[in-house]
C-alpha cells in the first residue's frame, strides 16, 4: 500500500480482489469469534472494513496470524513441496452478536428402504464370513496345515 | 507338657522372654525397615502425589513470611500476564473467572451502626440528610472533635452535602477545583507529547487531589494520619487457577495448572497499619461466578516465563502491610474517545471493572500472603481494599472483599467461599474547566471520594 502521510488524500479501494474464507475453528474459539482464512496482503484495518462495510456485520476487534505452510514433503524428484502459507483472522463481533459454525454434512435420514437394505448387506457379508472361517475345533488354523 | 516346658524356658534363665511379651504384646515392635511410600523421582502419580506433598510441607513448615513467598514462587513456568488496564473485549468476565470474584453493581451499604461509617451509592444524600442529622457514625466516633472541629468547619448549608455533618464540603469542593485549575489552566505546560496526555494533565491533577484531601481529612481519620503514600508503585500477583495439558514441548501431554500472573502499577496507592473491615461476613454468596470453558489465550492472553513475584508496593517488615485504596489512571491507548469512535461503548465500562476486580484481587491476596496465607492455607478474615479508577475526569469507585485464596484445582473444589467486588458506572467530576471557572462540578464524586479516604476499622 502507499504510506500515508498526514494530510495526503485517504486510500479508498473500491472493488476489492480480496476473498475472506470463513472456516470452522480448529480449537474451540469463543462464541462471539468468528475465524477467517483471508489473503495474505489484507491488515486488521483490510478485514473490518470489508465486513463491515460490505455484509454489514458489526466488527469488535480483529486479531490475525499467519500460518506457515510446512515444507517437508517430497515429491517424486525428491524434490521439497511446499505447502501455501495463510492468513487467518480472528473476528469478534460486536453487538453481542454471536457465532457458531453450521455443521455443513449432517447425518441424513435414511429411510426403510435403505435401512433394510444396509441389514440385509450386513447380514450377508457376516455370512460369508463365517464360512471363510474353518472348522472351529482347529482352534483358527487352515486347513491345509497337517500331515 | 506344655507347662512343664515353659518351666524348663524360664529355668534356662531366659527371664527376658517374660519381660519382653509383656512390653511387646499390646503392639508389634516398630518396623527397622524404612517406610514404604511411593517414589519421588518416578514419572508417575503417586510420585507426583508426593512431590506436591512434600512442596506443601516445606511451605507451611517457612520460618518466615519472606521464605514462604521463596518457596511459593520458587518454581518458574511460562504463565499467563494479565493486565488490569485492557483493551481485550468483556475482559471483565473473564477476570471474574480467573479471580472467582463476583461483581455486584453499586458500592457497599453498609449498615449504621453508632461505630461504623455508612458510605453508601452516590445518590444517598437525601436518605442520608436526617441521618447525618441524628449524628451517624462519624459524629459518635468523633465525640472529642466536633466542639474544635465546628468552628473551623462551617457546616454545608445545602443538605445534600449534609451527610457528615463536621465536613466542609466547601473547603474541600474548593481543594479540588484548585488543584484542578492549577495543573490545567494556571500552570503553563508545552504540548504534550505523542501518547503522553495522561501523565500531561490528570495524572499530577490526581496525585495533587488525593495528596491534599487525605492531608486535610487527617484530623478526622486518624487512620490516614498512620498512613503511607506511594506513588506509582508496584503491585504484583502469582495465582494458579484450573488445569490445562501442555500442548508442544518436551512436557508435552503432562497436566499443569494454568499460572497466572499480574503486574499493576497503580498510579497512586495508600497503604494503612490497620486492616478495614469487613463489609459482609467471610461466607456470604452475593451472586454468581461467570464460568468460561475456553483457554485463557481465546481472550486474548499471552504467556511468558519470569520472575514470580508478590509484592503490595512494600516489603514485608513495613509495619504499613494493609491496604486501604489505590488510585489507577487509564492510559492513553484506552481513553474514553478511542472506544466512541471505534462503536465500543459498552466496554468503557467493561475497562472499569476489569482494572478494578484484576487490580484489587492481586492487592489483597498480596496482603493475605504477606500475612502468611496461601492456597493451601486459606484466610481466617477477609481483607478488604478500596480503588478509584480514573482517566482524569470520570471516576469509578471500587471496593473488594478477598474471601478466599484457594483458587487451585484441588483447594477450590470444597470451597463455596467466593471473592465480592462492588463498583459502580464512570461519572465525571466536572464538565469543563474553562477561563479559570471549573463548569459543572459533582459533588456526588466528591463525597464518595471523601468517604472513600475516611473509611476505617471500628475500633478507631
Amino acid at each position: 500500500y502507499p504510506l500515508f502521510q498526514l494530510g495526503g488524500p485517504q486510500l479508498r479501494i473500491f472493488r476489492p480482489n480480496f476473498f475472506m474464507l470463513a472456516v470452522r475453528p480448529g480449537v474451540p474459539q469463543p462464541e462471539d469469534t468468528v475465524q477467517f482464512r483471508v489473503s495474505m496482503e489484507m491488515t486488521k484495518v483490510d478485514i473490518k472494513n470489508y465486513l463491515e462495510k460490505i455484509y454489514n456485520v458489526p466488527v469488535a476487534a480483529v486479531r490475525t496470524r499467519i500460518q506457515y505452510g510446512a515444507n517437508n514433503k517430497r515429491n517424486h524428484k525428491n524434490q521439497r513441496v511446499k505447502k501455501p502459507d495463510y492468513k487467518v483472522a480472528y473476528v469478534q463481533l460486536g453487538q453481542g452478536q454471536t457465532f457458531q459454525f453450521p455443521n455443513l454434512f449432517p447425518e441424513k435420514e435414511q429411510d426403510a428402504e435403505t435401512r433394510s437394505f444396509d441389514d440385509f448387506k450386513d447380514k450377508y457379508m457376516e455370512r460369508e464370513k463365517q464360512r471363510q472361517k474353518g472348522d472351529p475345533r482347529r482352534g483358527g488354523v487352515p486347513d491345509w496345515f497337517g500331515l | 507338657m506344655a507347662a512343664s516346658k515353659g518351666q524348663r524356658l524360664l529355668w534356662h534363665g531366659r527371664c527376658w522372654f517374660s519381660q519382653a511379651e509383656s512390653a511387646v504384646s499390646p503392639q508389634p515392635p516398630d518396623s527397622l525397615y524404612p517406610p514404604i511410600v511411593a517414589s519421588f523421582t518416578a514419572k508417575s502419580k503417586a510420585a507426583k502425589r508426593r512431590r506436591l506433598e512434600h512442596f506443601r510441607q516445606r511451605v507451611h513448615a517457612a520460618a518466615s513470611v519472606e521464605e514462604k513467598l521463596r518457596l511459593y514462587g520458587l518454581l518458574q513456568r511460562p504463565k499467563y500476564m494479565v493486565y488490569p488496564q485492557t483493551f481485550a473485549l468483556n475482559a471483565d468476565r473473564w477476570y471474574r473467572s480467573f479471580t472467582k470474584t463476583v461483581f455486584v453493581p453499586g458500592l457497599p451499604r453498609r449498615a449504621a451502626p453508632a461505630a461504623t461509617k455508612a458510605p453508601g451509592t452516590v445518590v444517598p444524600e437525601a436518605a442520608k440528610g436526617p441521618e447525618g442529622a441524628t449524628g451517624v457514625a462519624p459524629g459518635a466516633a468523633k465525640t472529642p472533635e466536633p466542639g474544635t472541629a465546628a468552628p473551623g468547619a462551617a457546616k454545608a448549608s445545602e443538605p445534600a452535602a449534609g451527610a457528615v455533618p463536621y465536613l466542609d464540603l466547601g473547603e474541600l469542593r474548593s481543594l479540588a477545583c484548585d488543584a484542578l485549575l492549577q495543573e490545567s489552566f494556571y500552570q503553563t505546560k508545552k504540548r504534550p507529547f505523542l501518547y503522553r496526555d495522561q501523565d500531561h494533565t490528570p495524572g499530577p491533577f490526581l496525585t495533587q487531589l488525593v495528596s491534599t484531601l487525605a492531608a486535610s481529612l487527617c484530623g478526622r481519620n486518624p487512620l490516614l494520619a498512620a498512613s503511607s503514600i506511594d506513588l506509582k508503585p508496584e503491585v504484583n500477583y502469582y495465582w494458579h487457577h484450573g488445569e490445562e495439558v501442555v500442548v508442544h514441548g518436551h512436557r508435552k501431554g503432562r497436566v499443569d495448572p494454568v499460572r497466572f500472573q499480574i503486574d499493576d502499577k497503580p498510579h497512586l496507592q495508600i497503604r494503612v497499619p490497620k486492616q478495614l473491615p469487613a463489609v459482609v461476613p467471610l461466607d456470604s454468596d452475593l451472586g454468581d461466578v461467570p464460568v468460561i470453558d475456553h483457554k485463557p489465550s481465546k481472550l486474548p492472553l499471552f504467556k511468558k516465563q519470569y520472575e514470580n513475584k508478590v509484592f503490595i508496593g512494600s516489603k514485608v517488615a513495613d509495619p504499613c502491610c494493609y491496604g486501604h485504596t489505590q488510585f489507577h489512571l487509564i492510559p492513553d491507548k484506552l481513553k474514553r474517545q478511542r472506544y466512541i469512535r471505534a462503536n465500543l461503548e459498552d466496554q468503557i465500562e467493561v475497562l472499569y471493572q476489569a482494572n478494578g476486580i484484576a487490580s484489587l484481587f492481586a492487592w489483597t491476596a498480596a496482603q493475605a500472603m504477606y500475612q502468611g496465607f496461601w492456597n493451601e492455607a486459606d484466610v481466617t478474615r477477609p481483607f478488604v481494599s478500596q480503588a478509584v479508577v480514573t482517566d482524569g475526569k470520570y471516576f469509578a469507585f471500587f471496593c473488594y472483599q478477598l474471601n478466599t485464596l484457594a483458587l487451585t484445582v484441588e483447594t477450590i473444589q470444597n470451597n463455596p467461599r467466593k471473592n465480592i467486588c462492588w463498583g459502580t458506572d464512570s461519572k465525571p467530576l466536572y464538565d469543563v474547566v474553562e477561563d479559570g471557572n471549573v463548569k459543572g462540578f459533582n459533588d456526588e464524586v466528591l463525597i464518595q471520594l471523601v468517604h472513600f479516604l475516611l473509611n476505617r476499622p471500628k475500633e478507631l
